[in-house]
């Protein structure tokens, strides 16, 4: 009986995330039982491919995520062992050589994919469609996160599979809070506990409050969860000359000017996330690349997550960065470039990732394999996040949201002026200007 | 008549065995330099995202590079850099060749020592002194360091995110200010001169040791004949050493405006652009624009930019050849 009762709970999760997956857009809270798409649990069908086909793979990545791909490729080959897989992570500045390459017609065959890769590759017919392999495969595109997808998918097709997927949690340090001598952050907090307790500890303690960069994806959750958004669904128009976005914008900039919130300049790190592990700071909204960063760079500092707060209206929101692996069109070996491709973001293959705490993996239903209690805290956040893309110009979208903030921070324009200009700006850039 | 025409078939032959020996580099020229600016001129007048056939567009590209406000900013950024960098830099070198050119104990150690930061990597230099500029780092130290000696305080500064600039200063300094529309009134930023002293720090060497290989041109008679005229050292730098390194000074200048209107490599690695734009250059928006970088790929729109650029390249190359070459003494 208890076997049972656990396995429906465990079902009931599942459900409830997949359907709040699919909808990707904000939601107050995680309801229990909602409508589940995409958790069909199917395993990779091995299908034939060519004959003494070698393919090379590159991708982004440290050592930590070398390994991960070395490992991958292991598993691979004991479903294909005559498939030769030559690994060449390109560490920096993937996406620049990996555009040189294919204009040069040296491209990898196998190889990441990120939204400003599909913008370049997707629409010019550089990427393999993989709807069809998929299918041999048995994988629909319903076994993926669907809001993952979206990048990838052009008129419906299929042209890049999520490998993992990110999100941000508010990330802090327990100590700041003892040392203030204030409870700790939990999952019902607004803006005005965080503020409160960053003001608490700014003055108490030698920890600066909270630490945010004049950052798009940092300012996503405050601008999101207040209704805003950075362009209209079609992403044709900018909208963040808009009232939501610009009380959000509000807050954050009397957090900073009332000395609760700094940069990480402002305390000597070069990003928020070593500000935590440098015990400069007590909170910051920062990802799941915080566990194994700090488990590596700071092993000793005690540091803890739960979601992003709620704004004043109760509602939270989040923003979701994905990647997906995608297979060169130009290659000599389709089938076995698409077999790979497939396996790699396939269950069996995720499941063994999620293991090793490196990515959240991208099948709804496998949630439950995030192990560490950071990581899953972080990962909530997904549940009510939004991906971050916005159409063929998202990076410069976000680059003038970033600006709006960065001339407030610094008091060259006011709220109104700084974002009626990003808008306009904006709107110049999706016009093609 | 027979001895004529064996001369010139010798030089005929010379004729063909110099143009023998000059083709690898001639065909080098003709493929990779001539080939590729007019490849670049085609593709600056059509839309071309790399991967399929370029599209005519016009003259569309170069009227949208006029009408864009960041490339206009980027030249606006680029003209003081290189007004202030090669003025400084020149200054430093003249200073320095002339310093080491003295017969000065441990020349040697002082020469190696102020070269090293020119064959140091930019990549290099740059993670150092991002460092140094840090808000916490040893620039704002010593300038604490200072301000406390002179019993005052000093506030720190982000030294590569401080977008105001030095008019905007010096008004703010009388009780005024220039609103932030008004870039074209800023002058260089905080942001920008911390760059320029940071390029005047690797570059000046090198011009260095071509004042130094020049100073040792100059005949010491002149020198020997001034003192016995009764000339001062001052005099004689400015009446005989001045004027003798007119023709490098020519070289330093030139070579120092077509680096510092090229110059990329700062801005790539240290403040993409910003703050607010104010560190913007040419050369970086032609890379983000040919290579797609945070949007679409624009190749044709590089390309265009890339044009304007050589232009005047070429246009204040030929301007500062005519004004120097016009004063230098022949000897």
């Amino acid at each position: 009986m208890k076997r049972v009762l656990t396995l429906i709970m465990v079902l009931a999760f599942l459900c409830a995330g997949t359907a709040l997956f699919a909808n990707g857009k904000q939601e107050a809270e995680p309801s229990g039982l909602a409508e589940m798409t995409g958790a069909d649990a199917t395993s990779f069908t091995k299908f034939a491919v060519e004959e003494g086909a070698k393919l090379v793979l590159s991708g982004w990545g440290d050592q930590t995520e070398q390994k991960i791909y070395i490992d991958a490729i292991a598993r691979f080959k004991k479903i294909y062992p005559d498939v030769i897989v030559d690994y060449q992570p390109i560490p920096a500045d993937f996406q620049t050589k990996l555009k040189a390459m294919m204009a040069g017609g040296t491209a990898p065959d196998v190889f990441y994919v990120d939204d400003q890769l599909m913008t370049a590759f997707g629409s010019t017919g550089q990427l393999l469609q993989l709807d069809s392999y998929m299918a041999e495969a048995g994988v629909a595109r319903s076994h993926f996160i669907e809001s993952l997808l979206t990048i990838f998918t052009l008129d419906g097709d299929t042209y890049g599979l999520p490998k993992d997927w990110g999100t941000l949690g508010l990330v802090y340090l327990p100590e700041a809070f003892a040392a203030a001598g204030i409870a700790e952050p939990t999952d019902d907090w607004d803006w005005n506990d965080l503020y409160n307790a960053a003001k608490i500890i700014s003055e108490k303690t030698d920890y600066a409050g909270f630490g945010q960069n004049a950052d798009w994806a940092r300012f996503a959750p405050w601008a999101f969860a207040n209704g805003g958004s950075y362009t209209n669904t079609a992403f044709t128009s900018a909208t963040l000359n808009t009232s939501a976005v610009k009380k959000a914008a509000e807050f954050v900039l009397k957090m900073y000017n009332d000395g609760v919130l700094v940069t990480s300049a402002d305390v000597g790190a070069g990003w928020c996330g070593e500000a935590i592990g440098k015990e400069l700071v007590a909170m910051t909204y920062e990802g799941g690349w915080m566990v194994n960063y700090m488990r590596n760079d700071f092993p000793d500092v005690n540091w803890k997550a739960v979601q992003v707060v709620k704004a004043l209206n109760g509602v939270r929101s989040n923003v979701i960065f994905t990647n997906a692996l995608g297979v060169n069109a130009g290659t000599k070996y389709p089938r076995a470039a698409a077999a790979f491709t497939i396996f790699l973001t396939s269950r069996e293959n995720q499941a063994a990732v999620a293991e090793t705490g490196f990515a959240y993996p991208a099948h709804p239903d496998q949630l439950g394999l995030i192990q560490d209690p950071n990581d899953k805290a972080i990962a909530a956040g997904g549940l009510i996040g939004r991906v971050a893309y916005w159409g063929p110009n998202t990076g410069k979208i976000n680059d003038e949201v970033s600006r709006a903030l960065e001339r407030i921070y610094l008091g060259a324009m006011t709220i109104d002026e700084s974002f009626a200009e990003a808008e306009r700006k904006a709107n110049a850039i999706l016009a093609g200007e | 008549m027979k001895k004529q025409s064996s001369l010139s078939e010798m030089k005929k032959r010379e004729e063909i065995a110099a143009y023998v020996f000059l083709s690898p580099y001639l065909l080098a020229t003709l493929v990779f330099t001539i080939g590729m600016l007019l490849f670049a001129l085609y593709i600056s007048l059509h839309d071309w995202n790399l991967f399929q056939s370029p599209e005519f567009a016009g003259v569309k590209n170069y009227i949208k590079a006029f009408r864009s406000e960041d490339f206009r900013r980027g030249f606006l950024n680029i003209a003081w850099y290189t007004l202030i960098v090669v003025f400084t830099q020149t200054f430093v070198a003249v200073f320095m060749a002339v310093i080491l050119f003295k017969p000065i104990p441990g020349k040697q150690f002082f020469r190696t020592f102020f070269y090293a930061p020119s064959v140091t990597s930019s990549v290099v230099i740059s993670m150092i002194f991002i460092w140094l500029y840090l808000k916490t780092g040893y620039i704002n130290l010593l300038f604490g360091k200072v301000a406390e000696i002179f019993g005052g305080e000093w506030q720190n500064v982000e030294w590569l995110n401080k977008p105001d600039g030095l008019f905007q200063l010096l008004a703010r300094g009388v009780g005024g200010d220039i609103e932030y529309g008004k870039w074209y009134l800023h002058g260089p930023s905080v942001t920008w001169m911390a760059i320029m002293v940071q390029a005047v720090y690797t570059t000046s060497p090198t011009f260095m040791i071509m004042f130094l290989a020049a100073l040792v041109n100059i005949p010491s008679s002149l020198y020997e004949s001034a003192s016995i005229d009764g000339a001062s050292s001052w005099k004689q730098f400015w009446k005989i050493t001045m004027p003798m390194l007119r023709p490098i000074t020519l070289l330093v200048v030139v070579l120092g405006t077509m680096g510092c209107i090229q110059m990329f490599d700062y801005v790539k690695l240290m403040t993409a652009g910003g703050p607010l734009g104010t560190t913007l250059v040419p050369v970086y928006q032609i890379y983000t624009e040919t290579l797609g970088i945070n949007g679409p790929i624009r190749a044709g729109y590089g390309a265009a930019m890339a044009f304007i650029l050589a232009v005047v390249i070429f246009a204040l190359t030929y301007i500062q050849r005519k004004f120097i070459e016009e004063k230098t003494e022949q000897y």
